[in-house]
């Protein structure tokens, strides 16, 4: 009996400690769920991608727009057509000579404009008027806000946008709640009525239709655990939901999940929280959802994929009428508003899946980051990169290479590839001379297809486009009048004869400096490198802070050195804007999730050379458009003025077209990877791309040419000498431009020019005056 | 001192020589007679004596960056006169507030660059110039 009873007692000690070890197991697991739960509450509780942004958009009157690449620009910017005049954010509507907007709020580093109504009339490609809708007022310039080229997505790949409670509106909430866990603000996080209950609906309809989680142990699921559906896990869910209760406010819990409820797909992304999804499905800010919205993104939680309004319509619909119903039933809504709500269609705003706009630039742009800036940084601390690009004129760059490569491939069969990576390629550099902005860029022909950016990663031998540095070395000694040798010649070179390659239209007679730029010819070009000296026309390559080596051999006057397209663009830049080297900037500014300035860029410009030789060698570029290897441009519809200069090189492995204008520069250049041919010079293969891109982008030409600075005289000379022509005298009189200093001191000497005295008289008079 | 009494004295003599005209014979023109094209220029440039649009957006945006200029945001002035630069790039007043908000921030190499393009651009001003040169002269004795 004793020992029965020492048994017993025993027994009953034995169920106590166990009883008290399990709770302390289950309390210490608590506790170390606590822990688990505060790490996670107390830090950064989502990963929020960097967004990448274009530039914004300036639009003025007067301005020249090209309509179609303007509207395309505002539907990327989710600009959504309405029929009627446009009376909220992001709304929009097309006349035929106008469009009218409902801006949204600007919100930019340095800038902050709350969105109002506008109306921008077109008349003959230009805009003709800005009017604010609100109060009559004419702008005299507007801003679109920046468009978003790129999110920096981690491994997740969820986008959302973070709310605070007080921003949602009170419909949402009670459409969460009556959907999802209408007692929520009575439970501790378990609610033993919601099992019962749907025990009792699921065995009464043979399948599960109902589950019993209440909201905290649906965020727990989400938040914590992985989705696999075990006992222990369905425990570990109960203890750390009954946990979050004790720790944190319902308010607090209520937040996180409106911000951790996953809400649907927007290609292969995953849309997270409310504050997304209301831009996502209906394309407003979360606290101008109306009922209807409310209930259908609340009746959305149980199954996106199921009920979202993208898939099906009549099951969103049919499950947001059960949410407002229930919403009635419990008294959050009156049965007028939930007939009222009930009859609307279920409206969403449409969505273009995130795909890497410019994704040469984006890539680019990435690499410009201090190295502070890691990849698993940049997709979770939601950081805002502001760049120089121009989405349109992106836009009118890729059609324009593709249009162009396309174009080649038909004329010249023998250039088609079957294999991607082995395609004809292209690039295209648009760059702002003045400032140096990168307006865009397309380092290839198909980024899917190869990521190497030709654009900046490319060495390639730029041929006679590398002739003006050649041409400017001379500058000092010679005129663009002066005639250069085009004799075929042995040049003897460190003890080594060399001939150029190349011919001359009029080859031995001579040629003057303008011509032989404009004509591209190289036994000219020989002529003035070895007159002027390899090592000054190497002085004069570095100084345009070209990155690749450049050695003093004859051929570098002919461009066989290489060159990365980049850098070829900026130093041309040098030309167009007063002899200034400007940086290429592609980063403006990157600015934390709160708004703070962390690193910021301006234009930078570098003095290379003169402004009065910047302005010749330009005048003497206008030539290879005008009458050159580039004359064919104005049958492309190039009627306005500009410089530039082809480059071929040999058996034709590159192509090249740069050109320019004082407002902007676009470069050129088509290949292939493997260097092989392209059968065709840079006025054929690169020139209709060049010709093709600028024409759609008139905001960018002004028609204007170069104001003439100080240094730089224009006086007629003699076609035959070279010299100062003597009016009615000299047969062929021409205007050239000269350095100041650089003048040709005397009148034409050929005795039959000299006739007329009066001219005789004048030098006489000017000699006398410069003694 | 030879050439210099040939000079005057061939100027005293021109000048009694004309003095003695009573209408001045036309003399040979250096350059051709004026086209008809060059008249439609002629009225092309005075009607241009109108601000170009673009060059009234730049001025716009040139206010802006001097307003922040004055306020202190420097780095904001900056942006927004890029912008002004990008719109109309011969406002040279831009390169004038761009030199002032480099010097501001230090950068005196960069301030000059702005200053000679402001010089440059705003030379027939009587307005800006006697400004671009004092302000080279802040700049020299900043460089010192």
């Amino acid at each position: 009996m004793i020992f029965r009873k020492s048994t017993k007692k025993k027994i009953v000690l034995s169920l106590w400690l166990l009883s008290f070890f399990i709770v302390l197991g289950v309390l210490l697991y608590c506790l170390y769920l606590s822990i688990l739960i505060d790490t996670r509450f107390s830090g950064r509780r989502w990963g929020i991608p960097s967004k990448v942004y274009s530039d914004s958009t300036l639009l003025f009157p007067g301005q020249k727009v090209n309509q179609s690449l303007l509207i395309n620009k505002l539907r990327r910017l989710e600009y959504r057509n309405v029929a009627h005049a446009p009376e909220s954010s992001g709304e929009m509507r097309r006349g035929e000579a106008f469009v009218e907007l409902y801006l949204r709020d600007l919100e930019m580093p340095a800038k902050r404009q709350k969105g109002f109504p506008v109306k921008i009339a077109f008349r003959n490609q230009e805009i003709e008027s800005i009017i604010r809708k609100d109060n009559g007022a004419a702008l005299p310039i507007l801003e679109l806000e920046p468009e978003k080229i790129m999110l920096f997505f981690g491994p997740e790949r969820q986008q959302r946008q973070l709310v605070s409670i007080d921003r949602v509106p009170k419909h949402l909430i009670h459409a969460v709640l009556a959907a999802e866990d209408s007692r929520f603000f009575e439970h501790h996080g378990f609610d033993i009525r919601s099992i019962l209950r749907a025990i009792y609906i699921n065995i009464r309809h043979g399948t599960i239709r109902q589950g019993g989680s209440t909201l905290t142990q649906q965020l727990a699921k989400s938040y914590f655990l992985t989705p696999e559906r075990t006992f222990a896990r369905k425990i570990k869910e109960l203890l750390m939901a009954l946990t979050m209760e004790i720790k944190y406010r319902k308010h607090v819990i209520f937040e996180i999940y409106l911000n951790e409820i996953y809400l649907g797909q927007k290609g292969s992304v995953s849309i997270n929280g409310v504050g997304e999804a209301a831009f996502f499905y209906f394309g407003k800010p979360v606290e101008n959802l109306s009922l209807a919205e409310a209930a259908t993104m609340a009746g959305l939680i149980k199954s996106p994929g199921l009920y979202s309004p993208y898939v099906s319509e009549a099951k969103s619909r049919e499950h947001r009428n059960k949410v407002l119903h229930d919403m009635e039933r419990l008294g959050y809504i009156t049965r007028t508003q939930m007939d009222g709500a009930s009859q609307e269609p279920v409206k969403t705003v449409g969505f273009t899946a995130y795909g890497k706009k410019a994704p040469y630039f984006v890539d680019y742009v990435s690499k410009q980051l201090p190295t502070l800036y890691s990849q698993k940084i940049l997709s979770s601390q939601g950081l805002s990169l502001y760049t120089t690009l121009d989405s349109q004129v992106q836009e009118a760059a890729e059609n324009a290479l593709e249009r162009g490569l396309a174009r080649l491939e038909k004329t010249h069969p023998s250039l088609k590839r079957s294999h991607p990576e082995g395609k004809l390629q292209g690039v295209i550099i648009v760059m702002q001379p003045k400032t140096g902005y990168i307006l865009a860029m397309v380092g290839g022909r198909d980024y899917s297809a190869t990521q190497f950016n030709r654009a900046t990663q490319a060495r390639r031998q730029p041929g006679s486009a590398i002739k003006p540095f050649v041409y400017l070395s001379g500058l000092d000694q010679f005129t663009p009048a002066t005639e250069l040798s085009n004799e075929q010649k042995t040049y003897d070179v460190d003890g080594k004869s060399w001939k150029p390659h190349g011919k001359s239209s009029d080859s031995g007679k001579g040629i003057r400096m303008r011509d032989a730029l404009a004509r591209s010819d190289n036994l000219a070009t020989v002529d003035l490198a070895m007159k002027v000296g390899l090592d000054r026309i190497v002085d004069t390559v570095k100084a345009f802070q070209f990155s690749t080596p450049v050695k003093p051999q004859p051929s570098l006057a002919l461009g066989a050195y290489e060159v990365i397209p980049l850098e070829l663009a900026r130093a041309y830049c040098t030309f167009a804007s007063d002899g200034v080297e400007p940086y290429p900037l592609s980063l403006k500014t990157l600015v934390d999730e709160n708004g703070n300035v962390l690193e910021q860029r301006h234009m930078t410009i570098q003095n290379i050379i003169s402004p009065a030789k910047a302005y010749v060698m330009s005048d003497m570029m206008r030539s290879v458009v005008t009458e050159g290897t580039a004359k064919s441009a104005k049958n492309m519809g190039i009627t306005f003025p500009v410089a530039g200069k082809t480059g071929t090189t040999n058996e034709y492995r590159d192509a090249w077209f740069v050109g320019y204008t004082p407002d902007v520069l676009v470069l050129v250049w088509v290949g292939f990877d493997n260097g092989e041919s392209v059968s065709a010079e840079g006025a054929v293969a690169a020139l209709p791309i060049w010709a093709d891109l600028i024409r759609a982008i008139p905001q960018y030409i002004s028609g204007e040419w170069f104001t003439m600075p100080p240094g730089v005289v224009k006086e007629k000379v003699c076609s035959q000498s070279g010299q100062l022509a003597v009016e009615r005298g000299c047969p062929e009189p021409f205007e050239e431009v000269f350095l100041e200093g650089n003048v040709p001191a005397e009148y034409c000497q050929i005795p039959e020019h000299r006739a007329y005295s009066g001219e005789v008289l004048k030098t006489w008079w000017k000699k006398l005056w410069r003694r | 001192m030879e050439a210099k009494k040939i000079r005057l004295w061939v100027s005293y003599f021109i000048c009694f020589i004309l003095s003695g005209c009573a209408a001045v014979a036309s003399s040979p023109a250096r350059h051709p007679a004026k086209t008809p094209s060059d008249a439609r220029i002629e009225k092309k440039e005075s009607r241009e004596a109108k601000p170009r649009p673009r060059e009234v957006a730049s001025l716009h945006l040139t206010e802006q960056g001097q307003m922040l200029l004055e306020s202190g945001k420097v780095d904001e002035a900056i942006g927004v006169l890029e912008r002004a630069v990008s719109i109309y790039p011969s406002n040279g007043k831009n390169y004038y507030y761009l030199a002032e908000a480099w010097l501001r921030k230090g950068n005196v190499a960069q301030a000059r660059e702005w200053n000679r393009l402001a010089g440059m651009y705003l030379a027939g001003d009587s307005e800006w110039s006697p400004r671009v040169y004092e302000q080279r002269g802040r700049l020299h004795v900043q460089n010192r």
